[in-house]
């Protein structure tokens, strides 16, 4: 398996992991690009080179994940992401899923105990999981953004302390492992223990959907540890030093 | 259990900082072993090596002993050659290492090669769920304490602990409510008897 790079064309790259559609459009690109190669893209569109390679590669490859490299980034960059990456959640695959687990569930109208059961777990995993997006958007994401500012702004860094007196992520940090989890056992309850009455095809799409999500969202998540909240302490212990 | 291939690896150059350097960073891959020679016709001083293979080497190296090294190696296992590039190259690839890559993508490239070699035998672990982990999960689905059931089984928590890991392994399903959901389709529990809008 190969690394992609700034030459290759990005159609290529599409044809290689298709799965990478929805990440190309969430840094700002949208289909119709040619024969041109992502750097010609990232050039005319104005998306940072290195952070677009970087992006795509480690959803490409989950074992690749240059840690170094990606702390480069700026903050709001990395949340930018992010909330695009929410945005394509609670737009698009969540109603997408919420449509197919119903054609699924409908499709087998005589295990309707079964399918209540099915239909709960769902729900409450989705409910959890907006959740655990706003709480971001609404506190924690507000948090980060504040205190990046204040680095550079003395006007800000004043409101900044004046907010946040004893600041710290670690109290914002949530575990993302509890919904990798449960996304997991969905998965696994329908392929190995829900009794196969169903039309199969709907169950299919269903799970395609859920790989899906669970791909992307593992994806996420990993973004959110392992970069953005490593940066954050670095950013904290600099506005520590400063005091 | 013996007969499971090894996955070692070989890394030949004449510079003992290169390679020691990438010895001790590829200790943190899957590799079992690291074996580190200066030339490649030093794999002679190697008579019983068995198991995969991965060999890096720069590209000259590898043309004039992969033949050599093949042979000796060849017997019982697989072997793969990977390439050591020792200038700066920017372009990213996953089929050479380059000396300035970072530890983390030297044992990513070199894992993905390890792994694809035939995998040591699968494990064949027992599903069934014995009786003890029975009881845990009806326990568990009734919303009770690692603590609680331990105190109803006579057993330590840590005991407790123990047993919902194996349930984990064996069935797939790693939280609780996941766990009511298959006690429920396992028919291990009826589905009146618990509190489903609590517990799933």
């Amino acid at each position: 398996m190969e690394l992609f790079n700034e030459n290759n064309k990005l159609a290529s790259v599409i044809h290689k992991d298709h799965s990478l559609l929805p990440v190309i459009n969430r840094l700002g690109i949208k289909l119709g690009f040619g024969d041109k190669t992502i750097q010609n893209i990232c050039e005319e569109k104005g998306i940072d080179l290195n952070f677009f390679v970087e992006t795509i590669n480690v959803f490409h490859y989950e074992a690749y994940f240059p840690e170094k490299r990606l702390l480069d980034f700026s903050v709001s960059m990395v949340i930018e992401y992010l909330l695009k990456t929410h945005k394509y959640y609670i737009e698009y695959l969540i109603p997408e899923n919420d449509r197919l687990i119903e054609l699924f569930l409908m499709a087998s109208p005589d295990e309707s105990a079964e399918n209540d059961l099915v239909r709960r777990f769902y729900t409450k995993f989705k409910e959890e999981f907006v959740i655990h997006m706003n709480f971001e958007e609404r506190v924690m994401f507000p948090y980060i953004l504040e205190l990046n500012d204040a680095l550079v702004n003395p006007v800000a860094y004043e409101a900044f302390h004046q907010k946040y007196p004893g600041y710290s992520i670690e109290g914002y940090e949530k575990e993302h492992s509890n919904m990798d989890d449960k996304m997991d056992d969905l998965k696994n309850i329908i392929i190995k223990y829900l009794p196969p009455n169903y039309d199969q095809n709907r169950g299919n799409a269903f799970l395609f959907n859920l790989f899906m999500f669970e791909k992307d969202l593992k994806n996420h998540s990993r973004i959110e540890d392992h970069i953005l909240i490593p940066k954050v302490k670095q950013l904290e212990k600099v506005l520590l030093s400063h005091e | 259990m013996s007969n499971i291939p090894t996955k070692s690896i070989i890394v030949i150059c004449p510079s003992d900082i290169v390679l020691g350097g990438l010895s001790e960073i590829l200790k943190g891959s899957q590799a079992e072993e690291i074996i580190q020679l200066h030339r490649g016709d030093e794999i002679l001083d190697y008579p019983k090596l068995s198991g995969h293979f991965l060999v890096i080497a720069s590209p000259e190296e590898l043309e004039k002993s992969s033949t050599l090294i093949r042979q000796i190696l060849s017997s019982d296992g697989k072997v793969q050659f990977m390439n050591l590039q020792l200038e700066l190259i920017s372009t990213n690839t996953n089929l050479a290492l380059n000396l300035y890559d970072s530890p983390a993508l030297i044992c990513y490239k070199a894992n993905e090669i390890l792994n694809s070699f035939p995998a040591s035998q699968p494990k064949d672990t027992d599903t069934e769920l014995t009786r003890r982990e029975m009881e845990v999960l009806r326990l568990l689905t009734k919303g009770y304490s690692n603590k609680e059931i331990a105190d109803q089984l006579f057993v330590s928590t840590h005991t407790v602990i123990s047993h919902r890991k194996n349930i984990s392994e064996k069935t797939g399903i790693k939280s609780a409510s996941g766990m009511t959901m298959y006690a429920i389709l396992k028919k291990i529990i009826d589905v009146n008897d618990i509190d489903t809008a609590d517990l799933i």
